[in-house]
């Protein structure tokens, strides 16, 4: 009896339904889940931010966000404070509940690129034009430094760790802020657009602008590289096993399997459903599923695992600008080009 | 997964859509030409126009309706060591940004820092697909400042470079310069850049028409904005038209200000310019072959090729056995009433029926320039293509930009092209009016080999 009990659950594949969507004034740049899963942070690219109740989509708070533009949000990991960095060279972190300002930082260049909590929360890095600073939580400067490259494209703590990488044209820099080791660098003549460690921290994979995707073993600094996407790659998503790495750069999802020796000379799966280039993709925290955007509007639901099929697509007017599941991982935040942000539950 | 191959020649047989991208003007030269001057009448005239500024520092933001935005200047050589795909890294972050807003800009203007390489920041839009897909780069303006132009243009190899990437010259400052120099320096200019439209400016006052949404860039516009497109630069200045009954003439010259000077005695169907031109890429040709050296007293004959006449301190006189008479063009290097040029025949002096003139008026830079070619006929699409790879290919480094229409055997629509280095681009444009069928391209750059280039294109005749 539970044989067959199993049979028809397996048939049975999670689709997606709209529990709420609300509109921003400008295309979403930043759609961000709280990590306790009652809110949803969202910015428009033009500056204005929104705090939202995940449950009813109603809003909590307007944050005044950036002249000229936000660029990035990050919650703190006890959800307590929202941090957004934008095109005034400001880093704010604001109330995550009231959205009332609590502090302001200076990042050290107009442009903001990228916030950053450490996974213990008692960090927060800032990268604006190539400076990259290291702020505690009591607002002080911890460390900072400049990057002599270029300027700084993306930054990302390893997990459970206070080791911070960042890239840029040039590669990456792996420091652990306010230590006395000098930086290490992972030189490649390029430009990284995108870095994102593996789970594990093991692997820091890069999305790049000349069409390829590298691996770098964050213990040796070797790197593997992988040609032959049809566009710049921005998009990355590691699975929580730290196993498949799903890469956008093109109209397919391209997932590779780092297990065993890892994705060297592999054949990748790729996943096609998008009709243009995919703008976005996230891996459920513990589960098996990946989503995937498109700039045609497509939404795709995968698990790669088991099937190069989508098991459910949806189409959201605009383009797919961001993706983010909730940390229950039974639903997800969805950004438009257009400026709608919505709940997709996932049933 | 294979690595990516660059460059590539996409030939698109059916007329593009319409193009709603936004255009992009680049704005060059040198610090002290005007730049900041036109940047701030854009942000501060009434035109009616939304325009987002990329400037090359950061600035002060937002006037009235504009967006002022700084740049790095940050430029990415992409990793498969092709100079092709060296990009500014920054404008791909800051316009990719622009892009997603809801505001619509009528036009980009970006402006570069004096010593800038257009180069980059002309590939970046199409390197990057982002990019391609929704900004067109409309036309690279180079501001001249014509008071210091010429300290400029003696020592620094950029202002050149700027100069000869242009779709467009703004000659500002004209009132710091007298009349005569005004003219010697655009002459100046078109000797490094025959194609670009030149404005003579005061204080940066130009019609935004003439430096936004000019069409540049546009394959079918290409020969709107160049109006000495169609003038390719030939190696005769004047072509003399002679009816010349069988017999014995003299060729008379004085001394003049040059020591050498190539002429060719060639025959024609008819004694008017439509037979000219219907031979006229043949004694191009012709001209670039070895010479006949000839001194005061030897003779010149038709149809023996080009001769280079030895210049003497005092009149010269050489002879020229016509047999048998006919219509006969007289290509001379120089201008014949320089040296006060003149046939004498057995019953006295011969007047010519008509005198073509064909004076590119450049001032020539050893390094810089344009060559153009202009063919009547058509060339073969396969031939025309392998050749256009290789020449890219080989010489894409020193060839800054390339444009041109081509008449393909067997298309009844004009192929046009534009390139920029090593990037090329090429579409089916409107059909062929009657008559109309030649190829006209120009290629500026450096160090070009223009006998090459007219040998390698008339290779690809059908």
């Amino acid at each position: 009896m539970s044989g067959v009990a199993r049979a028809v659950r397996e048939k049975v594949e999670p689709g997606l339904r709209t529990a709420w969507e609300v509109t921003l004034p400008d295309h979403a740049e930043v759609v961000k889940v709280s990590p306790d899963g009652t809110r949803v942070a969202a910015a428009a690219v033009s500056g204005p931010i929104e705090i939202l109740d995940a449950q009813s989509g109603a809003s909590l708070a307007r944050p005044a966000g950036h002249r000229m533009g936000t660029t990035t949000l990050a919650w703190s990991p006890d959800g307590r404070l929202l941090v957004s960095g934008g095109q005034d060279g400001r880093v704010r972190a604001w109330d995550g509940v009231t959205g009332e300002p609590v502090r302001e930082l200076d990042a050290g260049h107009p442009w903001v690129t990228a916030v950053a909590w450490s996974g213990d929360g008692r960090m927060l890095a800032t990268a604006a034009g190539r400076e990259l600073r290291v702020w505690g939580t009591d607002g002080d400067m911890r460390a900072g430094w400049t990057n002599a490259a270029s300027s700084i494209s993306d930054i990302g703590w390893k997990p459970g760790s206070t080791i911070l990488a960042s890239s840029g044209y040039g590669g990456l820099t792996l420091a652990r802020p306010g230590g006395d080791k000098p930086p290490r660098v992972f030189e490649w003549k390029g430009s990284v657009l995108a870095l994102l460690w593996s789970p594990d921290g093991r692997f820091i994979a890069t999305g790049d602008q000349d069409s390829t995707v590298h691996f770098w073993y964050a213990q040796s600094g070797r790197d593997l590289q992988m040609w032959g996407y049809e566009t710049k790659v921005r998009d990355l998503a590691w699975d929580a096993t730290s196993r498949y790495l799903a890469t956008g750069g093109g109209s397919e999802v391209v997932v590779w399997d780092c297990s065993g020796k890892g994705p060297k000379g592999s054949t990748p799966k790729m996943l096609q459903t998008h009709q243009s280039f995919v703008s976005a993709l996230a891996y459920q925290h513990a589960g098996r599923l990946l989503v995937s955007g498109g700039f045609d509007g497509l939404l795709g639901l995968w698990a790669p695992n088991r099937t190069r099929k989508a098991l459910a697509t949806l189409e959201v007017d605009g383009a797919v600008s961001r993706l983010a599941w909730a940390p229950d991982d039974h639903w997800i935040a969805v950004g438009s080009s257009l400026g709608s942000v919505a709940r997709l539950d996932v049933a | 997964m294979t690595p990516p191959s660059v460059p590539q020649i996409e030939y698109q047989p059916e007329p593009a859509p319409v193009d709603d991208r936004v255009p992009v003007t680049v704005l060059t030269g040198f610090l002290g030409s005007g730049k900041t001057t036109l940047v701030n009448r854009i942000l501060t005239e009434q035109h009616g126009k939304r325009i987002a500024v990329i400037e090359n520092e950061f600035g002060e933001v937002g006037v009235d309706q504009e967006l002022v935005i700084g740049a790095e200047e940050e430029i990415f050589e992409m990793n498969n060591g092709c100079i092709c795909c060296t990009v500014r890294g920054d404008l791909i972050r800051i316009l990719g940004n622009l892009m997603k807003r809801r505001d619509r800009f009528d036009a980009i203007l970006i402006e570069t820092t004096g010593l800038a390489d257009p180069g980059p920041v002309a590939q970046t839009f199409f390197v990057d697909d982002e990019m391609q897909a929704r900004l067109r780069l409309d036309a690279i303006v180079t501001m001249v400042d014509a008071g210091h132009i010429d300290q400029h243009l003696g020592v620094e190899r950029e202002a050149k470079e700027q100069i000869a990437f242009a779709d467009v010259i703004l000659l500002n400052k004209t009132d710091l310069v007298d009349a005569q120099r005004l003219d010697d320096l655009e002459r100046r200019i078109r000797g490094l850049n025959s194609a670009a439209r030149v404005h003579r400016t005061q204080q940066a006052a130009v019609d935004l028409d003439h430096i936004l949404d000019v069409g540049g860039f546009d394959l079918s516009r290409a020969l709107e904005v160049d109006p000495a497109f169609m003038e390719p630069e030939y190696p005769f200045e004047v072509v003399s038209l002679y009816e010349l009954p069988m017999g014995s003439y003299e060729l008379v010259l004085d001394p003049g200000p040059d020591p050498t000077m190539n002429v060719l005695l060639g025959a024609l169907e008819r004694a008017d310019a439509a037979a000219v031109d219907e031979r006229l890429m043949e004694r191009v040709l012709a001209f670039s072959d070895e010479a006949f050296w000839v001194r005061s007293g030897e003779g010149i004959a038709p149809g023996r090729g080009l001769h280079r006449l030895t210049l003497a301190p005092e009149p010269m006189r050489f002879t020229v056995m016509v047999d048998p008479g006919g219509v006969f063009g007289l290509y001379t290097e120089h201008r014949p009433d320089e040296y006060g040029l003149r046939l004498v025949g057995p019953d006295g002096p011969v007047e010519p029926v008509d005198r073509l003139e064909y004076a590119p008026q450049h001032q020539h830079d050893r390094e810089i320039g344009s060559v153009g070619i202009n063919v009547p006929g058509e060339v073969d699409a396969d031939r025309f293509q392998e050749w256009m790879r290789v020449l890219l290919r080989e010489k894409g480094t020193d060839i800054f930009r390339s444009k041109g229409i081509v008449a393909v055997k067997g298309d009844p629509n004009r192929f046009v092209f534009q390139g920029v280095h090593m990037l090329f681009g090429g579409t089916a444009d409107r059909p062929w009016g009657e008559g109309e069928r030649h190829s006209s391209m120009v290629f500026i750059g450096r160090n070009l080999d223009r006998e090459a280039l007219v040998s390698g294109f008339t290779a690809c005749l059908a």
